[in-house]
């Protein structure tokens, strides 16, 4: 069984090969660049989307390159869209294109039971992709960490273990699930596409801000915010003013939150890729026919 | 002995529509049976049904005694199936199916297999998808066959192939199953198909089955009459009539049963199993089954 399901998948697995591979390096290659010369101590106040690192690469020819590497920002996307794209193309013909092409009648007639057929097509296709991406999401985390103690880690919340294999669980997952309710790849990819963006930007916008109940800084100058302790490390969510005050009050999350907040979205990533795994699997032995 | 298919009461239901209804069948051991019918009878359902690929809406079907859908794992090994079109995988070589079969059947025999592909001049790394309909389905079949079952069903096994390459698989067909002793049920729509390699006959029509049983004894107990139009009515109260036609002067009828004493005038005609066939699926209100019913007429 091991065999065919590595005969049946064994471009798409080339393919995550080459994919995890080219992020691990260009992750890699930019972490070492950054750990060769020094960061200063103060980092730009506020922070873009990659605060300060810019500041810790050397001038040199491979500085320039990491930097290039840094400003295109490819993997950093990539982190956030690669996911989907496992899902899409590795999840959704999994079980569809097998009842598309007819070939499903012969893979469940043969000494294999439909129930082992799919547990080790699941398996085998899960482990080494959430592997992948629990990989090129510690490296991410490594990366961050050569910025030092003062790096704001909430800007890529999405790229860093073990939020990638929360998000590739799920991704996977829902996928898996929608080609084996549709039958035929194409929908499915599209419907878990679609179904992945839509999860995903809702936890991340409504549910993420309040896993813990935001604290708060009020001020009557906004200079002091960067002036607070901590506030380089703070995700800041909203402003907002008391009605008879001219005191302006901030609402943000702590920097000591960040691996609270990644364990709660990943047990949640990770609750619904059960839920839709136990689904797939009812439905391809109870359901289909 | 314990019958490889066993059908009672069986049904299945798509939404509201029955694709089969009310099916009880036997088919023997060490036959080979064919499932005869228009498209859209219910062949594929009652196959895919019996493959266990399907789970029943009504009543049961058991092989060899026992469910395929409830106890898969005693009968996988046992039952061959190839679906309509023989599916295969596109991309893999002819070595890479019998890998395939080798990897996940218990008693596959690989040597036989590989010989089966050696004597058909198929060559072992060509893609599945580069070859002829005829190539395609000839090894589905090596596929079922080399896992040694004890029962084979196939689906429509010719309905794509030319007229040659569907003598040749036939050939195949009837040879391992004289090796091997397998007993065998597959669908058509074509009876000369039919007529040529099997010698049990199931009817099936409109989702429900009209008739089941052994050819010689389906061939010994019909018979067609022929005569005056004037002089019908007698007999017509005498014998058990399948289908009755009438044209101007004459009339024929397809009756069951023993021959009975024939007016003047009357004679009785050749009947092909083709045209015995025909007869059940343009009435299929005829329809006589339990199948035991259809052997004590014919004995």
């Amino acid at each position: 069984m091991t065999w065919v399901v590595w005969r049946q998948h064994r471009l798409e697995a080339l393919w995550a090969l080459l994919v995890a591979a080219l992020l691990a390096a260009s992750i890699g290659f930019v972490a070492h660049q950054m750990s060769i010369s020094p960061c200063p101590a103060q980092a730009s106040p506020g922070g873009g989307p990659v605060p300060g690192v810019a500041d810790c690469l050397p001038s040199d020819f491979w500085g320039s390159l990491a930097q290039g590497i840094v400003r295109v920002n490819l993997y950093q996307y990539g982190l956030v869209v690669l996911p989907a794209l496992a899902g899409a193309f590795v999840g959704a013909p999994l079980v569809a294109r097998e009842i598309e092409t007819g070939t499903a009648r012969l893979a469940w007639t043969q000494g294999v039971t439909r129930r082992r057929w799919l547990l080790v097509k699941l398996g085998l296709v899960f482990v080494p992709l959430l592997a992948g991406a629990a990989v090129v999401g510690i490296l991410e985390v490594l990366l961050i960490n050569v910025e030092g103690p003062q790096a704001n880690r909430w800007a890529l919340f999405d790229q860093q273990a073990p939020m990638t294999v929360g998000s590739t669980a799920f991704a996977l997952a829902l996928a898996v699930a929608a080609g084996s309710v549709l039958g035929r790849s194409v929908p499915a990819m599209a419907a878990a596409l679609l179904g992945f963006v839509v999860t995903r930007v809702g936890i991340a916008e409504l549910a993420r801000p309040r896993y813990l109940s935001p604290l708060a800084f009020s001020t009557n100058d906004a200079s002091a915010i960067s002036a607070m302790k901590g506030s380089q490390t703070a995700w800041w969510l909203d402003q907002f003013q008391f009605r008879t005050s001219v005191v302006q009050a901030y609402h943000y999350q702590p920097g000591d939150r960040f691996w609270t907040f990644q364990a709660i979205e990943t047990a949640i990533l990770v609750g619904l890729a059960a839920m839709l795994v136990a689904f797939t699997v009812y439905w391809v032995l109870r359901r289909l026919g | 002995m314990i019958a490889p298919i066993e059908a009672t009461g069986l049904g299945k239901r798509y939404g509201r529509k029955w694709a089969l209804r009310d099916c009880s069948i036997r088919v023997p051991a060490g036959r080979i049976a064919g499932l005869v019918g228009p498209n859209g009878a219910g062949k594929t359902t009652f196959l895919h049904l019996a493959a266990g690929l399907l789970r029943p809406s009504a009543g049961e079907v058991r092989m060899f005694g026992r469910s395929p859908r409830e106890q898969p794992k005693l009968l996988l090994d046992r039952v061959g199936f190839v679906a309509q079109d023989a599916p295969l995988y596109r991309d893999f070589s002819v070595a890479d199916m019998l890998r395939f079969g080798r990897v996940l059947n218990a008693r596959w025999d690989q040597r036989a297999a590989e010989a089966r592909v050696r004597s058909l001049k198929i060559p072992f790394g060509q893609r599945l998808g580069h070859l002829s309909g005829g190539q395609r389905a000839q090894v589905a079949l090596t596929v079922a066959l080399g896992k040694r079952p004890e029962l084979l069903l196939l689906d429509e096994p010719v309905a794509s192939l030319d007229p040659l390459a569907r003598r040749e698989f036939l050939r195949a067909l009837t040879g391992a199953v004289a090796e091997e002793g397998l007993s065998v049920l597959l669908s058509s729509h074509l009876v000369g198909d039919l007529e040529r390699v099997c010698d049990y006959l199931v009817i099936i029509v409109g989702g429900q089955v009209q008739v089941a049983g052994d050819i010689e004894t389906l061939r010994s107990s019909h018979r067609l009459l022929v005569g005056p139009r004037v002089r019908a009515d007698r007999l017509l109260s005498a014998v058990d009539v399948v289908r009755a036609q009438h044209s101007e002067r004459q009339t024929s009828l397809w009756i069951r049963g023993p021959l009975p004493v024939l007016p003047s005038g009357w004679r009785e005609e050749p009947l092909s199993l083709e045209e015995l066939v025909i007869t059940y699926l343009a009435t299929p209100a005829a329809g006589t089954l339990p199948e035991p019913e259809l052997e004590v007429a014919g004995l």
